[in-house]
């Protein structure tokens, strides 16, 4: 159900039919995949024989059990309480993620060799360009954002077309663009700048729209009830449009961050040391990039984990607030 | 009047900025000098050239040539990292000084860099997955195979290779693909080559050295064939400072006559390529 509600009904994975149907499907699923050459095939080897050699009977045989025990695991959880349901579920994913990597058979004393550098050159790299871009480029959005919405066709017509350039261009580009052309105008600029101005113009052109869809959607009355009350510009936004418009701007910012953080990545082909640069390059010398991509992937995901907890704290907050 | 003074300010400032930026370009050797920093460009994914050691700093056969010319100009190395791509467009406006990366001296490169001085040669070879069946070089007409991408690599593929550089062996075009597929690096080539034949690509092109220090690492390969061509790989300079050129070419001739190439070469392949081969 989308919201809680009191009218009662059975759950819905309890019924008959549907464990029939789930249960059909997903036996026919996983038969039709073929898992008899992964480590299910290997746990029905008693059954079904060399896994190899079983053809079609070895794959339907490790599909019927494999798809018994997801039907029964999705009953069996349909019985606890939301919150658990949640636990249970998170672990059950993160411990076959776990099993697939563990299937590449990496070598973990040369990701415990090299993690240390990886977060202290890599991972700082990647935290301070997004930092930095992250804030240059919500302020150059707040300004966007109030020239796209401004009668002065001067500054709208600035405002339209800077978001209209950069968002049409793919941000490797840009990146590129910047780093290389600015030096044929006279103005060599370092890798870092670079790609923090890259970053900047990028999000701040999508962030721009973010704001103004934010401010446009608070009701035409608001600005004008302020306005006759003798609000100056400066004064309505501050205290009446953007406390209002906040809660419904945040999420899509919290994405812009967490997109930002991974995009980062893309100045390593300028040469920045980031985290992404020290994942590819590490591992090169003893042909080991396995190790060190699924480990910088690690820490990106706990990085990006980190800003949507920041995120929900936040939209907590403001929801508090107006509510 | 204010606004008066800020424009000729304006003026006076864009002046200076555009003169500074074009007295680069013929200063190189000052600009070094002056700095006592010598600021090389090279790959960090080219093991055993270049590559990011156990302490995480810069390694490799190319590393050390860089640091060896630097030594002898007197000045520090300071290495930087920029794709392949970015360093072979040239117009490097003093972001580095030089290039020691393995890179050879084809005719459209020499139009926007300067090559003053050869250091070694590596013979390129063609390697295929080591249980497919291949038995010649022609075997492979018609096959997928893979090189790093702005190579001489995928330039041999493409039939389009011209190498301008005095003391090259010449060659021929022994293999025509059926499809080139173009990598990021030749690591990334071998990768998909390690899965199996014909599994993404059948066969790759790239420098011996490398070849056999991925196999030396275990990668299911093997060398196919004699090498397809010896290419000559050069010191890179950015164009226009002749007195540079000089410097440089003076002293990498001094480190092939009393054997500091060969050492080097040695220690980081075991054979040494510091000369012309047959």
């Amino acid at each position: 159900m989308l919201y809680p509600d009191t009218v009662l009904t059975d759950t819905a994975v309890h019924k008959p039919k549907t464990i029939g149907i789930m249960l059909v499907a997903a036996i026919v699923f996983f038969t039709l995949i073929g898992l008899k050459g992964t480590i299910f095939g290997e746990f029905m080897r008693p059954v079904i024989g060399d896994p190899s050699d079983s053809g079609f009977l070895g794959d339907a045989a490790t599909g019927l059990v494999v798809g018994l025990i997801f039907v029964i695991n999705i009953v069996l959880i349909g019985f606890i309480k939301f919150k658990y349901q949640v636990l249970v579920v998170w672990l059950e994913l993160l411990v076959l993620f776990l099993s697939f990597f563990y299937g590449f058979q990496l070598q973990y004393e040369f990701i415990q060799s090299k993690i240390w550098f990886l977060i202290t050159q890599g991972v700082f790299t990647t935290l301070y360009i997004s930092a930095i871009s992250i804030i240059l480029a919500s302020i150059l959005a707040i300004i966007g954002a109030i020239a796209k919405l401004s009668s002065n066709g001067f500054a709208f017509a600035i405002a339209s077309f800077y978001t209209s350039f950069f968002r049409g261009l793919p941000l490797l580009m840009q990146v590129y663009l910047i780093y290389l052309g600015l030096p044929q105008l006279g103005y060599v600029i370092d890798a870092v700048p670079a790609g923090v101005l890259a970053l900047t113009l990028c999000y701040g052109a999508y962030m721009t729209e973010i704001f103004r869809a934010g401010i446009q959607s608070i009701n035409k009355g608001q600005w004008e009830a302020a306005r006759s009350m003798g609000f100056g510009f400066g004064l309505t936004m501050r205290r009446i449009i953007l406390p209002q418009a906040m809660p419904l701007m945040i999420p899509p910012t919290g994405n812009q961050f967490i997109a930002m953080l991974k995009d980062s990545s893309l100045v390593s082909v300028i040469g920045v040391w980031e985290l992404m640069f020290l994942a590819r390059t590490l591992g090169n010398k003893d042909f080991r990039h396995m190790e060190m991509l699924i480990t910088a992937a690690i820490i990106y995901w706990c990085l990006s984990m980190c800003l949507e907890l920041i995120q929900s704290r936040i939209e907590r907050h403001y929801r508090t607030q107006s509510h | 009047m204010r606004i008066k003074n800020f424009v000729s300010m304006l003026a006076i400032s864009t002046a200076i900025t555009l003169v500074g930026t074009s007295a680069f370009a013929g200063d190189a050797l000052d600009r070094i000098m002056g700095s006592g920093v010598l600021k090389v460009a090279t790959d960090a994914n080219w093991a055993p050239q270049s590559f990011i050691n156990d302490n995480n700093e810069m390694d490799g056969f190319d590393v050390a040539v860089a640091t060896e010319i630097a030594k002898r100009l007197g000045v520090e190395v300071e290495f930087v990292t920029p794709s392949w791509d970015i360093i072979t467009a040239g117009n490097w406006s003093g972001r580095w000084d030089m290039s020691v990366g393995s890179m050879t001296p084809t005719k459209t490169r020499a139009e926007v860099l300067s090559f003053p001085a050869v250091y070694y040669y590596t013979p390129a070879a063609i390697a295929v997955h080591k249980d497919s069946p291949y038995k010649k070089l022609s075997d492979l007409n018609g096959e997928v195979i893979g090189a790093s991408t702005a190579s001489t690599y995928e330039l041999y593929l493409q039939k389009d290779l011209t190498i301008d550089s005095e003391g090259v062996p010449s060659f021929s075009y022994k293999v025509t693909p059926g499809e080139i597929r173009s990598y990021k690096d030749s690591t990334a080539a071998l990768d998909d080559l390690r899965l199996g034949d014909g599994v993404r690509i059948n066969a790759i092109i790239g420098s011996l050295p490398s070849i056999l220090s991925a196999i030396e690492s275990n990668y299911p390969v093997r060398v196919l064939g004699d090498p397809v061509f010896f290419e000559p790989l050069a010191v890179a300079l950015d164009r226009g400072d002749s007195a540079l050129d000089a410097k440089v070419a003076t002293i990498v001739k001094a480190m092939r006559d009393d054997g500091t190439l060969k050492t080097l070469s040695t220690k980081w392949y075991g054979i040494d390529y510091t000369s012309a081969i047959e």
